[in-house]
């Protein structure tokens, strides 16, 4: 009898987990559409113009468009591509971005036909270790891209992503150090919970500066777009890259954008915790990650581009020294 | 060296402080901020506004015609003879009531710079250019005009500079017309200097 009971209770949490996974994989597929919408528009309207207007109302319709139109695009191997791997990198890159979000909690837990139900898939205790573990998987998928494309613009911008991402994400690694002694655990829902009165971003000015800008470089967002840089490398690693295949590297890179503007809400600016309005924890998440998808967008049409030194040597020189204060600091202010 | 030792050291910590707290990365995202919920300066032609230039504007040109119906030109030449891109063909003849006129008067479009080098030159106020813009063809044919052509085209701008409420229509070709509201506004105002 107890045993049946038991058994029920596992495939009861069997469903609920395979259910978050759809949905979030639904939503995680969805998210890019209004995203370009939402870019498009705020480019358009810094630089005064209207951006998309035609298909439905104000544009918004334009997503589904490009999409049928990039999906009915002739899907174009090179001919001196190694076949294999041109196709694989493209499904390494949505696979490493979508592992990515599988540890972000988005909310407190909510209860649903009497059932708890927690709004994470895994709470790791080292999810901050994995997070920054997953991301570095990206740069395999850029660099295998770049190379099988067999084109000059393609591996130079494949071998300046990856000296990029491997130089911020030193600096990255190091500005979370603040925010793992403040809570006593890399687990984010224990981080995001011991934000609950004041947010980090109050103890952790400095790791937030650093975090932040790291993140913006991770994102490869303007002014650290250098792998992508339209004026001399044609489109970086995804050059030779059309289609479906391209839109597939396109979804990844608007869900880091959305993972890095969560994963900075919830480190710094305190997760789902409220302030001052009471809403439902989600709304409140939701908006703070909206937020900073503004702020990254804002950024890109408002900065011109770093130069490549200038950007290893803000990475090496500025940001490191800087990050390593951070934790120097805050260590002796903690003990 | 002596641009150095001219800076006060006021202004040197100013600027410090300044570089600090990126004081240049936030003025520029101040402006863009404010470019973001100011007026945006696009205009939707063809199917929603349309652009009606200035009387002063130079574009398909139009031979005016006198109160009998009958074409001003007399058939001098002049503007054959003067114009750069040597695409006005005029031949005279007498009509029926013994005036000079034009038997043929082909412009080709093709050639055209439109300098308006032609109206300044004509004695009798005849060869103008309107205000049409839009007469893009898929065949160069279409861009030599004869005489009764010219005679029907539309005539300078009462007023312009203005953008006018405009329809997108298929029926006779493509064309755009303006709305039957007649609505219009300044697009210079739109504009944000400074
Ligand atoms: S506008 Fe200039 S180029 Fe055109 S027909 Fe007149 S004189 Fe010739
Ligand atoms: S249009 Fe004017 S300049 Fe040209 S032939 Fe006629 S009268 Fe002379």
């Amino acid at each position: 009898m107890i045993r049946g009971g038991l058994i029920v209770i596992e495939l009861v949490s069997l469903v609920v987990l395979l259910a978050k996974m759809v949905i979030v994989i639904l939503v995680l597929l969805m998210l890019p559409i209004p995203l370009t919408w939402l870019e498009r528009k705020i480019a358009g309207h810094i630089q005064q113009r209207l951006g998309p207007m035609r298909v439905g109302w104000h544009g918004l319709l334009q997503p589904l468009a490009d999409g049928i139109k990039l999906l009915t695009k002739e899907d174009h191997i090179p001919d001196e591509a190694d076949r294999l791997l041109f196709t694989l990198a493209p499904i390494i890159t949505l696979v490493a971005t979508f592992a990515l979000f599988v540890v972000i909690p988005i909310g407190d837990p909510i209860q649903l036909f009497g059932q708890e139900i927690t709004l994470y898939l895994a709470d790791m205790n080292v999810a901050l270790l994995y997070v920054l573990a997953v991301s570095g998987i990206h740069v395999f998928a850029v660099i295998i891209g770049g190379w099988a494309s067999n084109s000059k613009y393609a591996v130079l911008g494949s071998l300046r992503t990856c000296a990029q991402m491997i130089s911020y994400e030193i600096p990255m690694g190091f500005a979370v150090v603040g925010v793992v002694m403040l809570a006593h655990s890399m687990s984010l829902v224990s981080i995001v919970n011991s934000q609950a009165d004041v947010w980090n971003i109050v103890y952790q000015p400095l790791g937030f500066f650093v975090f932040f800008i790291a993140s913006l470089a991770e994102a490869q967002r303007i002014p650290f777009d250098l792998a992508e840089a339209e004026g001399d490398l044609g489109a970086g690693y995804h050059t030779e890259y059309s289609g479906m295949r391209f839109s597939l590297f396109m979804i990844s890179e608007y869900l880091i954008v959305i993972f890095l503007a969560a994963l900075n809400v919830i480190l710094f600016f305190g997760g789902w915790n409220d302030f001052l309005v009471p809403l439902p924890s989600i709304l409140w998440f939701v908006l703070k990650v909206g937020f900073f998808v503004w702020l990254f967008m804002w950024f890109r049409f408002t900065f011109p581009r770093y130069r490549y030194d200038q950007l290893m040597s803000i990475g090496w020189k500025v940001l490191l020294p800087l990050s390593l204060a951070n934790i120097l600091v805050s260590g002796l202010i903690l003990s | 060296m002596s641009k150095t030792l001219n800076v006060k050291p006021m202004e040197l910590v100013s600027g410090w402080i300044g570089w600090i707290f990126f004081r240049d990365l936030v003025g520029g995202l101040s402006l863009t901020l404010s470019y973001m919920f100011s007026k945006t300066v696009t205009e939707q032609y063809p199917d929603k506004e349309k652009w009606v230039p200035y009387p002063r504007y130079r574009g398909h040109h139009f031979l005016n015609t006198n109160e009998e119906g009958d074409v001003n030109c007399v058939a001098c030449e002049l503007c054959a003879k003067i114009c750069p891109c040597d695409c006005i063909e005029v031949v005279p003849y007498e009509d029926e009531k013994g005036n000079r006129r034009p038997k043929v008067f082909d412009i080709n479009l093709g050639r055209c710079l439109f300098c308006g080098l032609c109206e300044d030159a004509c004695p009798a106020d005849a060869i103008k250019l309107g205000q049409l813009y839009e007469f893009s063809s898929e065949t160069s044919q279409a861009l030599n005009v004869g005489r009764d052509a010219l005679m029907g085209m539309p005539r300078k701008a009462e007023e312009g500079g203005k953008v006018y409420d405009a329809e997108f229509s298929l029926l006779e070709g493509v064309s755009v017309n303006i709305s039957a509201d007649n609505k219009s506004h300044d697009w210079w105002k739109k504009i944000r200097r400074g």
